[in-house]
């Protein structure tokens, strides 16, 4: 019960009332160099329109990424499920971890740069340099990259709690591979999926480090119009209701684990 | 490993130097060099905690958000002192215990419009914002914005991430002011820009430094002193830092001290201790950088990447007020 109290305060001061304070700055006025003026207007919202462009890029790079990061996790969280050295595997998925993120992405550009490692190896052979960086498709490359545990740790968990026998039932009775995994497997790990969706979807679409540093001119994100907002043209109420546009998502987001959770 | 013995060494010296006043600096990063401030620690018996930002609107949220408490020194740009000063979050400076503000170069002092009378802010440093160019790539090149238009060099150039910096080149190469409050000036900017972004690479703030001396970047928009401290020793030829002919932006980095400085005194100290002309002469030795401390110029050791007389042709960035709204509104359908 101690704990517990611990635990509310923490919750409380730490994430409740800073997001109060998001929401209440989305519906107030902005001041000219930054800070807010103490009367209730809808105007931020009313700029939201105009980022329809940089909305639809940010879901659709999110989304894309998603996908591709679920469909590579798949095979990896069950290859471990199945596998005699678990705790070992899980803690290779983990490792990336000890080395700082934005580390991470800086070695992406090192590795694909116009002068990085790939393209100097191009150059022995006399090849013209590809320009793989500096695209939706390297901002893509490195989200799957950074949240591919992500989705690895939740499908994990749920496929080590699926039945083998179930399984080997289905190979029985006549099933191929492909039907066991597609029709058995996945129906079965629906909630690691759900949740290994949630977890990768939400954090790439507010996404700031990556577009901004293997991004191009038309790769900017949500997230890097917040931060402009905020710290550039410092209307803070504007970069609150663009928050919130992001909270908003993931709200909607956990709210489908959750009564996922309760219809079992 | 490297770090976490400094993590180790801090937190030692943090114990030893208990009791000691501590004065806590905010700036750029690698701004003042680490002698000036272990010589400082050692004179006045004291520690300095030196945190850094990356920009001065990284700054000013912190500050503003924190309502001027928390840091005794900090080193604004000239826009952004002037947005403090009309904030409230500076506290007036004391010239009677400044004693070498007299070594300040009364050139640079009449074009702190920011602060004309220096109540506020105490030059550090001034510069150009300058294109680089990295000559192993580039043989061939006029010293003019007009580099930026040069289909061959598509997707190997970066302009900063700054709308102040951007339409402020775009006017200087139209021959307007940088400040211009003209909105047939700002919309003929508005389609050189957009003309440029059809060339470069990105908007980048961040990364060009290393960028253009590892040669991923060939031609980049930025800050002089943060490319120069980053050439490997021997390459310095294999770079060029120039201000286009048609002139450029300028900046004047000052030093003030916030509503809520805790320890005012050694602030004025820290700040007198800067203007002393053989650490003045230092710190343009290590930034590569004209002084603005006309004593300090005897004392320096090396060429400044650009001399004093190019800076005067280059216009200060000021503070346009609401103004800005509609700076906001023509970057943004730039970079939409």
């Amino acid at each position: 019960m101690k704990y517990t109290a611990v635990y509310v305060l923490w919750l409380l001061v730490l994430f409740l009332v800073p997001l109060s304070i998001v929401v209440l700055f989305s519906f107030l006025e902005p001041r000219v160099h930054g800070g807010v003026l103490w009367s209730f207007s809808l105007r931020s919202y009313s700029y939201l329109p105009q980022y329809l462009r940089l909305i639809w890029r940010s879901a659709w790079i999110a989304g894309v990424s998603t996908i591709l990061t679920l469909v590579l996790a798949l095979p990896v969280a069950f290859y471990i499920s199945k596998s005699g050295h678990k705790n070992f595997l899980l803690l290779l998925v983990v490792v990336p971890f000890w080395t700082n993120s934005l580390i991470r992405i800086y070695a992406w550009r090192v590795i694909l740069g116009n002068n990085g490692v790939i393209n100097q190896f191009l150059n022995r052979f006399g090849l013209e340099p590809v320009q793989f960086l500096y695209n939706p498709f390297a901002v893509i490359l490195v989200i799957v990259y950074t949240y591919l545990p992500f989705a690895i740790l939740p499908l994990f968990s749920s496929m080590e709690k699926v039945d083998e026998s179930i399984l080997e039932a289905a190979l029985d009775l006549g099933a191929n591979k492909r039907e066991v995994f597609v029709k058995v497997l996945l129906p079965n790990v629906k909630a690691g999926l759900l949740s290994a969706f949630v977890f990768v979807f939400i954090p790439a679409l507010g996404s700031y480090a990556i577009p901004d540093l293997v991004g191009g001119l038309n790769s900017k994100m949500i997230g890097n119009e917040i931060a402009r907002q905020l710290l550039i043209v410092k209307n803070w109420p504007v970069a609150s209701a663009m928050s919130n546009l992001l909270i908003v998502v993931s709200l909607v987001g956990i709210l489908l684990i959750m009564r996922r959770e309760k219809m079992k | 490993m490297k770090k976490s013995l400094i993590l180790l060494l801090t937190i030692l010296l943090t114990f030893s130097a208990f009791g000691r006043a501590t004065l806590y600096i905010y700036s750029w990063a690698g701004y003042v060099p680490e002698e000036i401030i272990r010589d400082f620690e050692k004179k006045f018996n004291c520690r300095v905690i030196y945190d850094t930002y990356a920009s001065n609107e990284e700054m000013y949220a912190k500050i503003k958000a924190g309502k001027g408490k928390g840091y005794d020194v900090i080193f604004p740009s000239g826009d952004h002192v002037s947005i403090m000063i009309k904030e409230g979050l500076l506290q007036k400076i004391d010239h009677s215990k400044i004693p070498n503000f007299k070594y300040l170069d009364k050139e640079i002092l009449n074009k702190t419009t920011f602060d004309p009378k220096h109540e506020y802010s105490v030059p550090y440093m001034m510069g150009a914002t300058v294109v680089v160019v990295n000559k192993k790539y580039v043989k061939n090149y006029e010293k003019s914005w007009s580099i930026f238009e040069r289909k061959d060099l598509k997707g190997k150039m970066t302009l900063l991430d700054d709308m102040r910096e951007v339409l402020g080149a775009a006017l200087k190469y139209l021959g307007y002011s940088v400040n211009t409050r003209n909105l047939k000036e700002l919309e003929e900017a508005k389609k050189v820009v957009l003309r440029w972004k059809e060339n470069i690479l990105k908007f980048d703030s961040s990364s060009y430094a290393d960028g253009v001396v590892t040669g991923e970047y060939w031609v980049v928009h930025g800050y002089a002193e943060d490319v120069y401290q980053r050439i490997p020793k021997g390459e310095e030829k294999n770079f060029d830092f120039f201000i286009p002919k048609e002139g450029g932006t300028l900046w004047i980095d000052s030093m003030v001290i916030p509503k809520g400085a805790a320890n005012v005194d050694l602030a004025h100290k820290f700040i007198n201790f800067i203007l002393d002309p053989k650490n003045a002469a230092r710190i343009a030795d290590y930034l590569g950088l004209p002084s603005p401390n006309v004593e300090a110029r005897k004392y320096m050791k090396t060429k400044p990447i650009y001399s004093f007389e190019d800076l005067l042709k280059c216009e200060l960035i000021e503070d346009l007020g609401e103004f800005l709204e509609v700076y906001n509104r023509i970057w943004q359908e730039i970079i939409m």
